[in-house]
């Protein structure tokens, strides 16, 4: 065990990173209190392994890792085969709007909430949301988040291409859903 | 360098995974077209957009306090 100081700085530093596994945490459970005795559970885990951590190199890697794997492990008994996602194609947001003359097309984004992003991002595959959550909402490099997930840089690409691909497509059907992009309707935005 | 390639790495560009030479071979293809500058910019919105959506949630403070008193 480390010396108290030295368990009070490590968990201090562990602590700076607490959102992000929150927050990862959450995504991938869809319940707070799962989310909490995850995370809970990850950080009881470090302050055991912290001997393993290297000073000096990415804690929130190290500690994101110690807790998607947990949830593999606890929450998912360690299948992940669950990797289905529909193949929606080459689906390009910004192409799909440009060629329904939704423009200008940044202005869909401004209308949609954020809640409706965050329920299409849950709606993708603990597998590609995670992958999403870590670069997208995380800022990891793709290195970084290869690292955090035990796979190959290729893997996260092609996991984010694909994850990408399903949410622009999920956001699409929204807008169409909700009225802000009109089908064969007026060339413009609608207003809200 | 032509738009198809552009629209390529246009993913990559946006994670600022591409090395310094690709990176600016791109920025220079977007200064000088405007629809892949205007792709670009979608882009970067859409993903500005997924970021601050999700970051949203942040740990409650009384689970903050909780972990603190059992880490110490």
């Amino acid at each position: 065990m480390a010396e108290p100081a030295a368990q009070t700085a490590f968990a201090e530093e562990a602590l700076t990173h607490l959102d992000t596994l929150y927050r990862g945490a959450l995504r991938l459970t869809h319940d707070p209190d799962a989310a909490q005795d995850l995370v809970q559970e990850a950080y009881l885990r470090a302050l055991r392994y912290q001997h393993s951590y290297q000073a000096g190199t990415n804690m929130k890697a190290w500690l994101f890792a110690i807790m998607r794997n947990l949830f593999w492990d606890r929450f998912k008994g360690s299948r992940k085969d669950d990797v289905s996602l529909d193949d929606v194609g080459e689906f390009v947001l910004y192409e799909k709007l440009r060629d329904e003359g939704a423009r200008p097309e940044a202005d869909v984004l401004d209308k949609i909430a954020a809640s409706e992003v965050v329920s299409a991002v849950d709606k993708l595959p603990p597998l590609h949301r995670e992958v999403v959550l870590l670069v997208d909402v995380e800022g990891f490099s793709y290195k970084d988040a290869a690292q955090t997930l035990g796979v190959p840089i290729g893997t996260v690409m092609s996991r984010l291409h694909r994850a990408r691909q399903q949410l622009q497509k999920s956001l699409y059907d929204y807008a169409r859903e909700s009225g802000i992009v009109r089908p064969n309707g007026p060339t413009q935005v609608a207003q809200t | 360098m032509k738009c198809e390639e552009c629209s390529d790495k246009l993913d990559r560009y946006v994670d600022r995974e591409l090395t310094n030479t690709e990176a600016l071979e791109i920025q220079l293809h977007l200064e000088g077209c405007p629809d892949c500058m205007e792709h670009y910019e979608f882009q970067s919105h859409l993903k500005r957009l997924v970021k601050h959506s999700c970051e949203c949630d942040t740990a409650p403070k009384a689970f903050r306090e909780k972990l603190r008193q059992i880490l110490s």
